[in-house]
């Protein structure tokens, strides 16, 4: 059992399994205060207020710890492990169309290309706001229109990620929202190494 | 490796595709429902917001259609690479089986695979670092242990092989297995 190459295809719930701490504190804390942060001045603060202004400068600044967390921190919180790859994006549709149903240790490809879209809007949304309080922007039209352009798009990539991590989880048997609390994924033994991307 | 062209081009500019008419459906999309907020049920009748949720429908539609015939391509392509990879291994194996049974030395063994991958007896020179006239003293070994005429021979004599059985009939054969098979062939061969 442990040691042969598992076969594609091979439902996971009969292999054995293993925990594996991937995301770190960082990782955790950086997500969550993200998806706070977000939905308070998406959905809940004036956009006029010091308040959205304040929050808005937090995601910016979490953005940035976090882009230092990915050159520094542990293993799988480092860009390193899940580079921007449109090949490896492809091999995972090819897994997912073949039926192949391990899961990856860390952020999967397609996962990275998502994180990536989403921290360069983050950073966008708060420069084209950050922009409408300056004196040279403010109340220019186009700023405005990117600004809530640019929140709309990470809506629906936001909508698009939690529909896909459910997905995924379902497909894989891997929990992926409780890995996101707890840091620890409780994944099939062979994939557990096997797999680090 | 496997692919290193081909299959996987079509299932990218597919995908590629499929993503930029998801981002035109957004567009359309957020755009009338921005119009619908603002004007209410009687935007529809303006005329351009029905426009556009008809666009992004239809651009939906086509993602549903394109995507299933993405999936039936990866799906080919997923089965392509374990083909290969179990190819690949089953004909590792009948080499390995070949030239234990012929006793060939380790570099004559290395050799002979060189050749087989298609090398000519310059690159095999270049790529053991040394002379061609070794080389060639090898392949006549080679040749001459095997009992094949040429290289020719040589490649069709494993083809041959995997030719005569199902594949992928079931788990890779185990080297004893390669033997049963060869043996049975070489009978009828020489």
């Amino acid at each position: 059992m442990i040691g042969t190459p598992a076969t594609a295809g091979t439902s996971a719930a009969d292999r054995p399994r293993q925990k594996v701490r991937v995301w770190d504190f960082a990782v955790r804390g950086f997500h969550w205060l993200l998806v706070v942060a977000f939905v308070l001045n998406a959905f809940v603060t004036d956009a006029e207020s010091a308040l959205h202004h304040w929050i808005g400068y937090f995601v910016v600044a979490l953005v940035g710890l976090r882009l230092v967390w990915g050159l520094v921190g542990t293993r799988f919180a480092r860009f390193a492990s899940f580079p921007p790859s449109v090949s490896g994006a492809m091999q995972q549709l090819r897994e997912i169309a073949g039926g192949d149903t391990r899961p990856h240790a860390g952020h999967t490809p397609l996962g990275a290309l998502m994180i990536y879209n989403l921290l360069a809007t983050m950073l966008l949304i708060g420069l084209s706001g950050w922009m409408m309080t300056t004196n040279a922007y403010w109340g220019v039209d186009w700023v405005e229109a990117l600004h809530e352009a640019l929140v709309t798009w990470a809506e629906i990539c936001v909508a698009l990620h939690i529909g896909a991590v459910i997905w995924e989880s379902r497909r894989t048997g891997v929990n992926l929202p409780r890995a996101m609390v707890t840091g620890v994924k409780d994944m099939p033994v062979d994939t557990a190494e096997g797999r680090a991307g | 490796m496997s692919q290193r062209r081909g299959p996987g081009r079509a299932g990218l500019g597919l995908a590629s595709l499929i993503v930029a008419q998801a981002l035109c459906a957004a567009f359309f999309l957020s755009d009338a429902l921005a119009d619908f907020a603002d004007i209410g049920p009687g935007a529809l009748t303006t005329g351009y917001v029905g426009i556009e949720a008809a666009a992004a429908l239809l651009l939906a539609a086509g993602i549903v259609v394109e995507f299933r015939m993405l999936m039936g391509l990866l799906r080919d392509q997923a089965r392509l690479q374990r083909g290969l990879s179990i190819a690949s291994g089953a004909l590792e194996e009948l080499m390995q089986g070949y030239f234990r049974d012929w006793r060939l030395t380790p570099s004559e063994a290395d050799v002979a695979r060189l050749t087989i991958k298609g090398m000519t007896i310059g690159e095999i020179a270049g790529l053991r670092g040394s002379a061609e006239g070794t080389i060639k003293t090898h392949l006549n070994a080679i040749y001459r242990k095997s009992g094949v005429t040429g290289r020719g021979a040589l490649m069709a004599l494993l083809i041959e092989d995997l030719m005569a059985e199902p594949l992928v009939a079931d788990a890779p054969a185990s080297p004893a297995q390669v033997g049963e098979i060869r043996s049975g062939k070489s009978g009828s061969d020489r």
